[in-house]
């Protein structure tokens, strides 16, 4: 039973989110609608201090790149079809080194698929999004405290390490509404985003131990600003294959996976004796969390954890999985695609897939998978 | 704004002999450094090909971007800034303002405040002088292209679009002195540069007469497009705060789901019963269901009310179906199972024999959803209908909510 302290309120994640976002600091919205993440689109409209509409998505991401190059932290929400094309210039934000927030609400594929059902399939697409093997952060929220806190900390990193941040989300996350007591989400402060110290003399893109060069806007009045696409030294400027130039776009990759205890969630609930675990992440958490309490009613040990930092994928995760005999790995999409990216296409006697292609995967649905 | 220090940096010049792009360079220059800019006031927009050499050869704020998007990128610069005392110029060649025709109309429509600098060599110099959008005709035979369509005429197409200033110079005399000229122009200017490329256009120039296409020039007189910032308020502030005051004696889980036709208040209905089940001390979920028309065919909402808080928002089987329209009973009658109570308006040809009530006749075509939510609320006594009196109490629709609730009294 809810406290006499609740604030009860019937909402969705979409409006979660972006209330975050934007108490975290992020400074305009820029989006083309699509379905599922239209809801975005409409809440922003009502609360971001600027918002623009685009006129496709790739002006949509451009635009991003020049608000955050000037110094402001921008956010967008698309699906698929809209992520597709801005992929180009996703790699471009990647490598400049621009701080932003993408929230992609995935729905059913291939190509326009069916808007208005939600799945899990744009996981591998992610994994492999920047060009040469780097890592873009990825956050998935698994409920609406979630929502909160990992939009608050989308921004933190997108600002703290100087990246592109992706908020991995589903349409029946965000389009849902639940009763929700809104005074469990806590107040969340402006990430700020002042020129750090540097060892003189400047120069836009050579780092300290951090990893992450100082940050400087376009148009400051003491220091020239330098953003690059293609592959530069520290001084911002057009290098090829240079080691200064190629150590540079090395550290775009060190700095996101040796930092990434600063930007790591999830949530085990181990039982102890158990042998057996179900991993999850996003939408399918929910239905994992009721699958886990349905097998333990009936007597059964079960673990389960929940993935809300997918990329780059910490050692801890290998840890934890390493050590449960089976693995059960529950996924909205044709063939587990987290599982793959754990451990690859090849079959493996330990690991299992609950998963389901154009629904929700429900409880019974693991619980079955589990002891099939 | 700055004066004393220089536009441009003492790097070489990276262009091959002969080619018209360090002109340029040395033109924009000037004509920054006529009007009183400083380095730090500019800031300059490039991205591929010849065109996007030119970082190191200013000492502005650069920022080096993609083929053909500079001038969207240079647009979210701009607005980003938001400072009238900073200067945005993007420069782009021609296949880049073909790639990005799109975001050069963009800026032009907005008349937001920057000037892009075009270097149309009439082709793609880094690739092998494939023919671009903005190539002439008789030089669009020369290679790679078999085609006879017509050029764009960038200048003229971004002053339909709205641009403040557009200007096509074949001159080098005048380059500066328009270029001053664009930049002065409050909003976004266009200047198309002929710049011919020496390693792939000359050859074939010699062969040809009048391949460069007249010069012209057009205004707009337009307000300027600027950032809009504005104060705004959490969202929820506006939320409706539902405070628990009904009792409601469910023991079990329950999932309703209500069914009919797009326009008919199902997704209102299921909103109001959940928010009621809220007031009642419940927890509840409400998701709809509809085709991604929205207007027309089908509308499905569920709601899952329940004691405990609800993890999973899918409906495996549900308690309750509601159906008022046949729209929405094809849609949900093969999720009925045998555990489902079933009750669906009278006009509904059902092939089981289900409960049939007149939601449409007594609730109207937009209160029939809510005219069978209150049915069952009143004939299963999950909590009082007051509670779902209460959900509908400020709303500016009360008066008809209140009267289908009402009507289902009639039932």
């Amino acid at each position: 039973m809810k406290t006499v302290t609740s604030k009860m309120v019937l909402t969705d994640a979409s409006r979660i989110m972006t209330e975050a976002l934007v108490q975290s600091g992020a400074d305009v919205f820029i989006g083309y609608p699509i379905t599922p993440s239209n809801l975005f689109y409409a809440y922003s409209k009502e609360r971001f201090p600027e918002f623009l509409a685009g006129p496709d998505e790739i002006s949509v991401l451009q635009w991003m790149c020049g608000y955050s190059a000037a110094g402001k932290i921008p956010v967008t929400a698309t699906s698929f079809p809209g992520l597709a094309l801005m992929t180009e210039t996703l790699n471009m934000a990647y490598m400049m080194e621009l701080p932003m927030v993408l929230v992609i609400v995935q729905r059913l594929g291939p190509s326009t698929g069916s808007a208005t059902t939600g799945a899990q399939g744009d996981l591998k697409f992610l994994d492999g999004i920047i060009s040469g093997g780097l890592p873009l952060p990825i956050f998935s929220p698994s409920d609406f405290k979630d929502s909160w806190n990992l939009a608050n900390e989308a921004v933190k990193t997108a600002v703290e390490l100087r990246t592109p941040v992706i908020l991995l989300t589903s349409k029946e996350m965000v389009m849902t509404q639940k009763g929700f007591d809104i005074n469990l989400l806590k107040t969340l402060n402006r990430v700020n985003n002042p020129i750090k110290n540097f060892e003189p003399p400047y120069q836009p893109y050579k780092a300290g131990e951090d990893m992450v060069p100082p940050f400087v806007p376009l148009g400051n009045e003491e220091l020239q600003a330098r953003f690059n696409a293609s592959t530069h030294d520290n001084d911002g400027l057009i290098r090829k294959g240079t080691p200064e130039s190629l150590a540079n776009t090395w550290r775009l990759r060190e700095k996101l996976e040796k930092r990434i205890d600063e930007f790591f969630f999830y949530e085990l609930d181990a039982e102890v004796g158990a042998t057996n675990l179900v991993v999850s992440w996003g939408i399918t958490s929910d239905a994992s969390r009721d699958a886990v309490q349905a097998i333990r009613k009936k007597g059964n040990k079960i673990s389960l954890l929940i993935v809300k930092t997918i990329l780059p994928i910490s050692s801890k995760i290998y840890e934890i999985i390493d050590s449960y005999e089976k693995v059960l790995f529950a996924e909205e999409n044709m063939t587990g695609l987290y599982k793959e990216m754990i451990f690859g296409k090849r079959n493996n006697s330990k690991v299992k897939t609950a998963t389901k292609f154009g629904g929700m995967l429900t409880p019974s649905e693991i619980e079955k998978m589990l002891f099939n | 704004m700055e004066t004393s220090d220089k536009i441009l940096t003492k790097a070489k010049m990276p262009f091959c002999p002969g080619c018209g792009h360090g002109v340029c360079v040395r033109s924009t220059s000037k004509a920054l450094e006529n009007l009183g800019y400083g380095s730090k006031d500019v800031v300059m927009v490039s991205d591929i090909g010849c065109s996007g050499l030119v970082d190191p050869l200013f000492a502005t704020h650069t920022i080096h971007g993609l083929h053909g998007r500079s001038p969207a990128l240079g647009l979210g610069v701009t607005l980003g800034l938001d400072n009238p005392n900073k200067k945005v110029i993007v420069i782009q060649g021609d296949g880049g303002a073909t790639i990005g025709l799109q975001h050069i109309l963009e800026a032009s429509r907005r008349n937001v405040d920057m000037t892009l600098i075009v270097l149309n060599n009439l082709l793609y110099g880094m690739t092998g002088g494939q023919m671009s959008g903005l190539s002439t005709n008789n030089f669009k035979q020369f290679k790679h292209s078999d085609d006879n369509a017509e050029p764009y005429d960038i200048v003229n197409l971004a002053h339909q679009a709205g641009a403040a200033f557009s200007v096509r110079v074949n001159d080098i005399s005048n380059f500066e002195k328009i270029l001053k000229e664009a930049i002065e122009k409050p909003g976004f200017s266009l200047v198309e540069l002929s710049s011919l490329c020496t390693s792939h256009g000359m050859k074939k120039i010699s062969e040809l007469k009048n391949y460069i296409v007249e010069e012209e020039k057009f205004t707009n007189n337009r307000p300027v497009g600027v950032s809009l910032r504005r104060n705004t308020v959490n969202l929820f502030d506006r939320a409706k705060i539902l405070i628990p005051q009904f009792n409601s004696n469910i023991s079990e889980t329950i999932g309703v789901v209500i069914a009919g036709s797009a326009g008919g208040g199902i997704q209102s209905a299921a909103k109001m019963l959940a928010q009621a089940g809220i007031l009642s001390g419940l927890y509840a979920t409400m998701k709809g269901e509809y085709p991604i028309t929205v207007g027309t065919g089908f509308s499905v909402a569920e709601v899952i009310l329940s004691k405990k808080p609800i993890h999973f928002t899918g409906l495996e089987n549900p308690s309750i179906v509601l159906a008022v329209t046949e729209d929405g009973w094809n849609k949900v009658k093969n999720r009925i199972s045998s555990t489902s109570k079933v009750l669906t308006d009278s006009k509904i040809n059902s092939e089981e024999s289900y409960s049939t009530k007149e939601f449409l006749k007594e609730g109207g075509k937009k209160g029939a959803a809510l005219c069978a939510v209150s049915y069952w609320i009143n004939e299963s006594r999950v909590f009082p209908i007051e509670a779902l009196l209460k959900v509908v109490e400020g709303s500016k629709y009360e008066e008809s909510l209140r009267s289908a609730i009402k009507s289902a009294e009639n039932l």
